[in-house]
């Protein structure tokens, strides 16, 4: 379990290595494959609460690191209505809160049922970036919201869910060379009796 | 709620108040150890997107011949910038000897770089460059193409030569911005959730009967310790009035679609 465990972390490390990889596509609703979330979330179904939470304090902290912006700059009399920034950390808790959403079906997946969790982790992408959209206009104010905007959401989440079969298979792999199950009651039916 | 999980719980907050309290310098710390940890991947993945983007271009071009037009287009585009500024001097060098009889000495240096990263983040206009500190480039500083502004720079990739540009589509990028041939100045922005295409730009703070027509210029004033004056934005698309203010869309000067070459202005006089 700890061997796993630290296992899942190391993978969410790696994803942030892989996420430099995969460009923007420009020409289709400038989406994008968010392989360190779905990492997460694939994770997030497959350990307990207490990982997962650290899970998620590494994988914000670090998504946080990638994506924040420098200070606005320049004179502050003359830019008086300077755009807010996101505060450093928002995304450890979109993180948890999305790991919490995924761990709401770990009965299933303990049952083997893992398609659903993977159309969940979609499902997931989607209230992730709509929370993210939904903070953004919060911390400055002015709603809107373009197609364009609703589009490049949509396509991300599906990009991003068509890749949940490999991460779960990545982590199926894991747990078996760590001698742990993360689907104990399929294996239990799985198992012959005698 | 087992104990454990409440533990666990608890930890998770409190290391979240604790990342909410970081300073910006803080921030900044961390964004550079993240990126130089980073930094072998990030060249990588740059290298990765260059090419394929470049093997697309060869489809419709040779190599021998995209070489030379890159060479030529770099060339164009720091001439057109040097005339642009020159023809500025030559005008102000000649009202200021009828008017004041004063005489004003200007530097515009710039240095030429590739985009080697579009968007790398989710929500915000960003490209990355391949110019850095290396080559006496720090943030806050203008960024032109041969068409006007493109953005300023945002964050520097400490040992790597490579800087992050906020773009001017970007509603972060303010910019103090006046309309030729009128006395209306406000601040332009891009605009949020606008990614499509060549996105439109939001011109604020004009005064409520503002005599704007479409197709007329905007410049930038020089006001704000950024970015230098008289580089041109756009042009204004329409004009929407308001009880208190205007507004108008700027219609960007620059193809930020279609973005390769850019210019970091090093040192002007504002």
């Amino acid at each position: 379990m700890i061997r796993y465990s630290f296992a899942t972390i190391l993978l969410l490390l790696a994803s942030f290595v892989v996420q430099q990889f995969i460009p923007a596509f420009t020409s289709f609703h400038h989406s994008r494959i968010l392989l360190v979330q779905l990492t997460f979330l694939c994770a997030a179904v497959t350990v307990g609460q207490p990982t997962m939470l650290l899970l998620a304090f590494i994988g914000g902290f670090f998504w946080d690191a990638h994506c924040a912006l420098g200070p606005h700059g320049g004179d502050a009399e003359v830019y008086t209505q300077q755009v807010e920034s996101l505060r450093f950390g928002y995304s450890i808790i979109l993180f948890g809160a999305m790991g919490f959403l995924m761990q709401g079906i770990q009965p299933l997946f303990k049952q083997g049922k893992w398609q659903f969790s993977a159309f969940l982790s979609g499902i997931a992408i989607l209230l992730y970036l709509t929370a993210e959209y939904a903070i953004i206009t919060f911390v400055r104010g002015d709603f809107t919201l373009s197609t364009s905007t609703v589009m490049q959401m949509i396509f991300t989440a599906l990009l991003t869910m068509l890749f949940s079969p490999l991460v779960f298979w990545l982590l199926f792999r894991i747990a078996k060379a760590c001698d742990h199950s993360i689907d104990p009651d399929a294996s239990r039916r799985r198992r012959p009796i005698y | 709620m087992k104990p454990l999980n409440l533990i666990a719980l608890l930890l998770f907050l409190g290391g979240t108040v604790w990342t909410f309290t970081q300073s910006e310098r803080a921030v900044r710390e961390v964004q550079h150890v993240y990126f130089s940890a980073m930094a072998p991947f990030l060249k990588s993945g740059s290298k990765m997107e260059t090419q394929s983007r470049a093997f697309f271009d060869e489809i419709q071009h040779s190599t021998k011949l995209e070489v030379e037009l890159g060479v030529v287009r770099n060339e164009l585009g720091r001439l057109r910038i040097i005339e642009s500024r020159f023809r500025e001097m030559e005008t102000e060098n000649e009202r200021l000897r009828h008017a004041l009889n004063y005489k004003k000495t200007t530097h515009f240096d710039v240095v030429p770089a590739q985009i080697i990263r579009r968007q790398p983040t989710t929500w915000w206009q960003t490209v990355d460059i391949d110019a850095g500190e290396e080559r006496g480039i720090g943030t806050q500083l203008a960024v032109l193409s041969s068409d006007g502004l493109v953005g300023k720079i945002d964050r520097i990739y400490q040992k790597q030569n490579r800087a992050s540009v906020l773009l001017l589509t970007d509603e972060k990028c303010q910019v103090s911005a006046r309309v030729e041939g009128s006395p209306e100045v406000g601040i332009l922005s891009g605009q949020r959730g606008q990614f499509e295409g060549n996105p439109l730009l939001r011109l604020r703070f004009l005064s409520a009967d503002a005599s704007l027509h479409q197709g007329q210029r905007v410049f930038t004033t020089g006001r704000g310790g950024i970015f230098q004056p008289n580089i041109l934005l756009g042009t204004i698309d329409s004009v929407e009035k308001g009880a208190l203010d205007s507004e108008a869309l700027v219609r960007p000067s620059v193809n930020f679609a279609d973005l390769s070459t850019v210019f970091v202005v090093l040192s002007a006089d504002p």
